[in-house]
């Protein structure tokens, strides 16, 4: 069974040196801010909040794969936000927003976006509201 | 507080499903101590069957109770119960019947249930089939169900402050579950609705995919336990035999139903894939490859006594990594990296306790014994089937702490944040292309030792003899998988080098495992399942690239936006079909047809054309994208695609987005209330010109346009081509014309308005060329109803030619008309209609005419009155006498009015809502990733059953 044995060590080493490689390579990292983004320039994971009072633009008559909000990071750092989508559903209730994308002079190119919605029923109160007629 | 009695609470089914809850529990525990004795005196005989009847009778009580406790929740389901909070959370009143399942395991609770169902099915089956192994497999299993069973207990455990909570139970009520004023009342329950069923969940997948998926989890058990018992028993290498067909079973069960949530997934949800490498898919995932490796190298064993070690540990770490699966997707602990995680539910200890006991049960089991399970002096030659087998499920191995060591980021997290509280979790940048970039590996590795290590032999000694044949089969499979390989480009795009090498490697896979069929199948029929697995793996691989990498985007956008890269480019998948309007993509022109509403369900119709190179049209069908509104009509649940499937590819398409007045009734309020109305008062034929003004943003400048309105046409009863008629609806109607500026199109609408039951139903026109609405203005009403009570009637009753008079009017009936064409009665299917025509005469020698009409619809006779408005008389036909051809009529006097003026409100600033935002793709061959897995998973199932007809 030796070289059995060995055989697995080997690929359990391969595995932990591609798993740990592609970790360090940037696969895996903690959310970005928008000036790390401009600083890396690449693709990013970036944590924010809807800025409600600036303009949302969505016109999907002109448009349908466009959408621009603001975002104010983790940081407090407000952005331009160009989403490559349609305006998601439920956007403005979001309480935070997770964004994939880079940064492209002073506005953030996001490819892919997360809601984090509150849950429906916040409290009781609203939830029985839910279940009352 | 004063205690409240409750009216219209059905206690019963909680009383017995709590009852039956507190029996599974004991039952199980009873089992397990019962067939723990069992086992351990199995040495004597007398002793040891005693204790294993009373395992045996335990384990019955403990199924019998399982039942009877979904059985409750079922009862208090079916007959909608809300006062429980299971029922109230998944049930609505207008959930329809055939959801009632996936109601009952959209919750914890119930998938618990479901789980613990399949384990006592296999506990039932185990019982018969096992026989000497059924005592030590017993005894696990029934500690396996002691631990679920506590999942969904719901007892409290006081300890001074400290309470304990074990489990949630399903049979809570809802009063029980969270305070709330309304539970100050007695009849309370009268006053419930229900939260009804997720709407992504009602789907008839869901009806079949968890219960499928829930036998394949619950049936990892089964090896396991073997497992457990060939080690506890010290019988290392009797328990292989059984666990082999329980692995196959199970690996085949737990395939099946990994590949149903898939195929919900591709035809249910708009992600427009089958896989998305999401934290719940792949901890299902994880273990489907573990068994597998587990059943390879069980099949070693069985052959060569070698790799009994390895076995035990794959088997053991499948079940674990079931639970900690369970605890992933049920503690909370993925929040917001998964779509489909549960909700915590507070369980997050006894969750962990499960994985903890399962988890270090396992190793100090397998470290107690690791020195007696035997291994054969000799190794394996590095020419001997098994040596390669032994590969194949390390590959597996390492494709399954891969997987797990991604999906767990959130737990890594999780400790890190506990070490450290300002430590910022990390997340996978990019989930699908990280996963995708190693599992190439796998799957290129496998497809290759797959056809390998078929041509091998079991304990090869002396390979020298078989090396010619070895060498020119492999070559020859070679050759021909790259001579497939090279066709397979031919027809799609395989992308980078690694794509290219994992083709090849599908190939070899089908090649080889083809080859060894035909030469095999004749002399060992088990050869069947393993050939039939193998190919379809190989298959499922070219379907990968073809349906993934080849994937084609049919809606491309449309419109330039600058300075973005190719990949960012392709995010941009959607595109606007404005209603009628054929819009050319690719090879494709689609056209919006329209669309229907069925309850909260809207269909839409798109109309397909696909073309040659030369433009010419070569086939036509229409794809049906629908979506499901919530149930205030206040947004949009879920969007389904529609699909189109062919033999080489499938069309997939999706509404992405619609008008934001099409999403919900606030915002269809909102608009209508937005636009400004100018309301102008015409009579038929009449035509008036007005003008308006357009604010212009930039600069701040105005536009002033003219508009021309006539009415050409007005009818007391509604008539358009949407509206639905229905008993007592009072409604009018009017042709209206407009044009816009000095243009010569006009545009000619029919708009109708409808009362109905006190509320008003409108049938606006929508002229998009010119963002211009029409409706007729709710004032109309003021001008045409009079109540009949305000009416003094006279009867009169009449022949035919004959005159009366009323005050100074004189009225002549001058005749019956059957079927009248009147504007104020819109005739219907299966009316029988007359109506009285009358000529009046006032004394000033004017001379008007009116034609009530008399119907009988639905064998109920009515009647449509008539108003003659300059004379001020208003007429009814109330009856007529067949035999003396006598009218009945009653008319009355009013004072005269105008003629009616019909108000047409205009909007000139309305934008068109005809549109839908949607997302069409290509995806070629994914009929072959389909037809691989089922392949897979039905070898395995033929080679259970294969296995199980030998002995």
């Amino acid at each position: 069974m030796k070289k059995t044995y060995i055989i697995a060590i080997v690929m359990v080493a391969i595995a932990a040196f591609i798993a740990s490689n592609a970790f360090a390579e940037g696969g895996v990292a903690p959310y970005a801010n928008f000036s790390k983004a401009a600083e890396t320039g690449e693709s990013v994971k970036l944590v924010g909040t809807l800025v409600k009072d600036k303009p949302m633009v969505f016109e999907p008559l002109k448009d349908p794969n466009k959408f621009s909000f603001f975002l104010e990071d983790q940081d407090g750092t407000e952005r331009e936000v160009i989403l490559l989508k349609g305006k998601p559903q439920d956007f403005e209730m979001s309480e935070s927003i997770v964004l994939t994308g880079r940064m492209e002079g002073s506005q953030f190119i996001a490819k892919d976006i997360q809601l984090k919605c509150p849950s429906k029923y916040k409290d009781e109160e609203s939830m029985i509201k839910g279940l009352v007629e | 507080m004063e205690e409240i009695t409750y009216i219209n609470e059905h206690l019963g089914p909680r009383h017995i499903g709590h009852f039956a809850l507190l029996l599974a529990f004991f039952a199980a525990i009873l089992g397990m101590v019962s067939y723990f004795m069992a086992t351990h005196h199995r040495a004597e005989k007398l002793r040891s069957g005693k204790w294993q009847r009373l395992g045996q009778l335990s384990f019955l009580f403990h199924g019998a109770a399982v039942f009877t406790v979904i059985g409750c929740i079922f009862y208090a389901m079916l007959n909608q119960y809300y006062e429980y909070q299971y029922v109230s959370a998944h049930v609505s009143a207008d959930l329809q019947q055939r959801y009632i399942f996936s109601a009952f395991w959209e919750g914890q609770e119930g998938s618990f249930l479901l789980w613990m169902f399949w384990h006592v099915i296999l506990g039932y089956v185990l019982m018969v089939t096992a026989r000497r192994w059924e005592s030590p497999v017993m005894t696990t299993l029934c500690a396996v169900q002691v631990v679920i069973v506590s999942m969904v207990l719901g007892v409290h455990f006081g300890f001074g402050d400290w309470v304990i909570k074990l489990g949630s139970s399903p049979m809570l009520l809802l009063r029980e579950t969270i305070n709330a004023p309304i539970f100050q009342q007695a009849d309370y329950v009268a006053l419930l609705k229900g939260n009804g069923l997720n709407p992504s969940l009602q789907n008839y997948w869901m009806t079949i995919h968890p219960p499928t998926l829930f036998l394949g989890f619950a049936s990892t058990v089964v090896p396991f336990c073997f497992a457990v018992a060939g080690l506890w028993t010290g019988e290392h290498k009797a328990w292989l035999k059984p666990a082999l067909r329980w692995s196959l079973f199970s690996a085949g069960i737990l395939g099946i139903g990994i590949l149903m949530g898939a195929a919900w997934a591709y035809e249910a949800l708009n992600f427009g894939g089958y896989w998305a490498w999401d934290p719940v898919e792949n901890t299902s995932l994880v273990p489907w490859l573990l068994l597998v490796a587990g059943l390879h190298t069980n099949l070693v064993s069985r052959a060569t006594g070698q790799g009994i070690r390895a076995t035990y540990l794959f088997y053991l770490f499948t079940f674990v990594m079931i639970v900690y699966s369970t605890f992933l997707t049920r503690s909370g602990i993925l929040g917001d990296t998964s779509v489909h995680a549960f909700t915590e539910m507070g369980l997050e200890a006894q969750l962990l306790f499960f994985l903890g006991f399962f988890g270090i049960g396992s190793a100090a089991l397998m470290v107690w014994r690791w020195r007696s399970i035997p291994v054969p002096e000799k190794e394996e030659s590095l020419s001997s089937r098994e040596f390669w087998m032994f590969i194949g499920s390390l590959v597996l191995l390492m494709s399954a702490v891969l997987i797990t060591a991604s999906t767990s980021l959130p737990v890594y997290n999780e400790i890190r944040e506990y070490l450290n509280p300002v430590f910022d979790g990390v997340t996978l940048t990019d989930p699908e292309a990280h996963h995708n970039r190693f599992q190439i590996w796998i799957g290129i590795f496998v497809g290759i030792l797959s056809g390998i290590a078929h041509f091998l032999r079991w304990r090869e000694k002396d390979f020298s003899k078989h090396s010619r044949s070895f060498l020119l089969h492999t070559l020859g499979a070679v050759a021909g998988a790259v001579v497939c390989s090279w066709l397979t480009l031919l027809w799609i795009d395989a992308g980078p080098w690694q794509f290219k090498l994992m083709l090849f490697s599908g190939w070899f896979a089908i090649w080889t495992n083809v080859d060894y069929l035909i030469r095999f199948a004749f002399k060992d029929v088990k050869v069947f399942g393993s050939g039939l697995s193998h190919i379809g793996f190989g298959l499922m691989l070219l379907g990968i690239l073809a349906s993934g990498a080849n994937k084609r985007v049919i809606s491309q956008n449309q419109f330039l936006m600058e300075g973005l890269s190719d990949d960012e480019e392709l995010e941009r998948t959607t595109v606007i079909l404005i209603k009628d309007e054929p819009m050319v993509m690719e090879n494709y022109e689609l056209t919006l047809r329209g669309d229907t509403i069925d309850g909260f369900n809207r269909t839409y119709f798109v109309d397909y054309k696909r073309k040659d190179a030369a433009g010419r049209v070569v086939e036509e069908f229409q794809l049906e994208p629908n979506l499901l509104y919530d149930k205030t009509f206040e947004k949009i649940a879920i969007t389904n695609p529609s699909t189109k499937h062919y033999w080489d590819k499938d069309i997939f398409t999706v509404i992405m987005s619609l008008p934001l007045e099409e999403q919900s009734l606030e915002e269809k309020r909102k608009k209508e209330d937005s636009l400004k109305y100018h309301v102008v008062s015409l009579t038929p034929g009449e035509m008036i010109d007005f003008k308006d003004t357009l604010k212009i943003s930039q600069p701040d400048t105005f536009m002033v346009r003219d508009y021309r309105v006539s009415l050409e046409n007005f009818a007391r009863v509604p008539v358009h081509p949407d509206y639905e008629p229905e008993p007592k609806d009072i409604g009018v109607s009017a042709t209206v014309a407009i044009s816009r500026g000095k243009a010569d199109t006009v545009y000619r609408e029919q708009i109708a308005l409808v009362l109905r039951e006190g509320l008003l139903y409108h049938y606006p026109a929508q002229i998009n060329e010119i963002s211009t609405r029409l409706k007729i203005d709710e004032d109309i009403f003021e001008q045409l109803l009079t109540p009949e009570d305000q009416l003094d009637y006279k009867e009169f009753v009449v022949k035919p030619g004959s005159s009366f008079r009323l005050g100074d009017k004189e009225l002549t009936f001058r005749n019956f008309k059957p079927q009248p064409e009147v504007d104020h009665y819109l005739p219907q299917e299966g009316d029988i209609a007359v109506s009285a025509q009358l000529d009046i005469t006032d004394a000033a020698g004017n001379t008007g005419t009116m034609e009530p009409v008399f119907i009988i619809r639905d064998k109920t006779p009515s009647r449509i009155r008539d108003e003659h408005r300059e004379f001020g008389l208003f007429s009814n036909l109330v009856n007529l006498n067949p035999e003396t051809s006598e009218a009945t009529l009653l008319i009355a006097q009013a004072p005269p009015r105008d003629a009616v003026r019909v108000p047409i409100a205009v909007a000139t600033k309305s934008s068109r809502s005809d549109w839908l935002a949607l997302q069409a793709i290509e995806f070629p061959g994914i009929n072959l990733f389909w037809i691989g897995c089922i392949s897979m998973m039905m070898g395995l199932l033929i080679s259970m059953v294969l296995r199980l007809r030998m002995r």
